[in-house]
């Protein structure tokens, strides 16, 4: 499936459910009226308001099979099963709904998808097609939109555009799943542009927080922390860090996605590393 | 509890709804067949129903947010969970469960919620009757019954239900997520380790360690404290300090001893990796 495809189609159907929506309510609303302003109209008016009744049930049910359809795809995503997801979501994205939201449920299933894929410049066309719908968009929605969007722009070397998108989340009132998921971003962004001070500020708090996240991206931020800490001279903490990483993730893996950590285990084995280890070893 | 937030039956007030509207109907056609009176009937009657309609809007709003509200408040238990902040946590939990649920789904929720703070708490018994109480009711998934089999297994380990616990475990270990379930690998060790065999929770780690870690993240602590307490039974000193050093280096060697008691001697015993005061 083409993204572009997959976008226009979506925005097609927004604007055709809208129409229909404002057709069945003007039609109700003139039916009421008329039933109301002619006595002998009574029966025909009900006739009329009996019938946008079951269309509107018609449509709801469309729209809640579509539903049902757009709901399976993140549990195949997250098993890994690339394409039946895709097939769900296609068929989430042709089949007709009258809501905004599972549309743009949909369209979201998509980028998650391509985020997943690791097709990050897709990922990131339709995450931000997602956020230019704003009406009807929820907002853990367009958060989790924005996430998707910062993370492929970072994948993609865009540091402004991953900033600008980690700027509009700081504006954002975030979940805690969220807040865990723009921590690890935002410190890989640091890391990108050598903010390494403003990386190791809030220490306790990053701490707290990256314990809570799964062991593959806790074992990310706290290399990237270590990392930070060895540029800023703070050998000590940078060597409690490795430590915490290496009991939570095989390294090999980290410097394959992450190049830049390569220099924490090649400093590990210079002078540096020695000095740290042996201090660490002391206070135990 | 169990009892409190059972969800209560449909309420009867949308059939007498229906039945008024058809009332309204019929007594217009009635009326409008009169003479003298048709206009008059006619507009009571699509008044009336204007009415009857605006009314089941607002009862269905009303509904809606209310669901929506309980929703909101499992989300926030289930965050206060994760960050650790239990007695918030069980104050939500009991107002949400000490009154009928708007939803089956959210009482299961709540309940699997419950279970987690009362094992905190160490009332394991409760923790227990819970667990068994949300098997029994057989609507679960395959991987979420998995799940609190292996919470209520733990709990009776920590019981001393050593019986249980075997019969518990040879079930789970039945169950097609057994091969690559880290908690069920962390139950056995700790049984074998409870139980004085601490060859067997060795072989068990070293099989099952890339999945503990894998799937617990810093919660392999656990695991490397009871490998420390392994280690010390089994006379190895030096593999017991470095499995203390690794268990305390990503858990505070005070959370580990109160989460299990067996491993008080190892934490007086040997000494922990010390945190750089910033991260503190």
């Amino acid at each position: 499936m083409r993204v572009e495809t997959a976008i226009a189609r979506c925005r097609r159907d927004l604007t055709f459910g809208t129409f229909l929506k404002g057709v069945l309510a003007a039609t109700a609303a003139a039916c009421m009226v008329l039933g109301v302003g002619f006595g002998k109209g009574g029966a025909a008016a009900l006739v009329g308001i009996g019938g946008v009744w079951a269309i509107w049930m018609t449509l709801n049910y469309r729209s809640v099979r579509a539903s049902r359809i757009a709901a399976g795809s993140p549990l195949l995503i997250a098993a890994g099963d690339y394409d039946r997801a895709e097939a769900q979501i296609e068929e989430a994205l042709w089949s007709f709904s009258l809501f905004r939201t599972v549309k743009l449920m949909s369209l979201h299933h998509l980028a998650v998808l391509r985020h997943a894929q690791r097709r990050w410049a897709e990922a990131a066309l339709v995450a931000s097609a997602v956020l230019h719908e704003r009406r009807g968009t929820i907002r853990s929605l367009s958060t989790r939109s924005r996430l998707i969007l910062a993370d492929a722009l970072l994948e993609m070397g865009d540091v402004h555009g991953a900033y600008a998108a980690i700027a509009a989340l700081h504006q954002e009132k975030l979940s805690l799943q969220e807040a865990l998921n723009l921590t690890l971003l935002q410190l890989d962004y640091q890391a990108r542009i050598g903010r390494w001070e403003e990386m190791l500020q809030g220490m306790a708090r990053k701490i707290q927080l990256v314990e809570l996240m799964p062991a593959g991206n806790a074992a990310r931020a706290q290399a990237f922390l270590a990392l930070a800490a060895m540029k800023a001279g703070r050998e000590e903490l940078g060597a409690w860090l490795r430590k915490r990483v290496e009991l939570l993730a095989d390294t090999e893996d980290l410097v394959r996605e992450r190049p830049i950590l390569q220099e924490i285990w090649g400093v590990k084995k210079g002078a540096g590393e020695n000095e740290s280890g042996a201090r660490i070893d002391e206070r135990a | 509890m169990l009892e409190q937030s059972q969800p209560r039956g449909r309420s009867l007030w949308l059939w007498y709804a229906a039945g008024l509207f058809i009332l309204v109907i019929l007594t217009s056609s009635f009326m409008s067949k009169e003479a003298g009176h048709g206009a008059i009937a006619q507009l009571f009657s699509s008044l009336l129903m204007l009415l009857i309609v605006g009314a089941m809007g607002v009862y269905t709003w009303m509904t809606v947010r209310r669901v929506k509200l309980e929703q909101k408040q499992l989300e926030v238990v289930e965050e206060l969970l994760q960050l650790r902040r239990w007695a918030e946590a069980a104050a939500m939990i009991g107002s949400v469960l000490s009154q009928p649920t708007k939803t089956p789904q959210a009482r299961l929720l709540g309940l699997m919620f419950l279970t987690k703070i009362l094992t905190r708490y160490q009332r394991y018994a409760d923790a227990t009757a819970v667990c068994e109480y949300l098997i029994s009711l057989d609507v679960l998934d395959s991987d979420t019954t998995h799940a609190i089999r292996l919470e209520r297994a733990m709990c009776m380990l920590h019981e001393d239900r050593l019986f249980d616990v075997d019969r518990a475990i040879n079930e789970l270990k039945r169950m097609p997520q057994a091969p690559r379930s880290s908690g069920l690998a962390l139950l056995e060790i700790y049984r074998d380790v409870k139980t004085g065999h601490p060859a067997e929770a060795l072989e068990i780690f070293n099989e099952k360690l890339p999945i503990l870690r894998k799937q617990l993240g810093h919660r392999v602590a656990d695991a490397y404290a009871l490998i420390a307490k392994a280690h010390d039974s089994a006379g190895r000193m030096a593999e017991a300090q470095e499995a203390w050093e690794k268990a305390t280096l990503l858990c505070p060697a005070v959370e580990l001893r109160r989460r299990y008691v067996e491993i008080e001697s190892v934490g007086e015993k040997y000494l922990a990796a010390a945190a750089p005061a910033e991260a503190a």
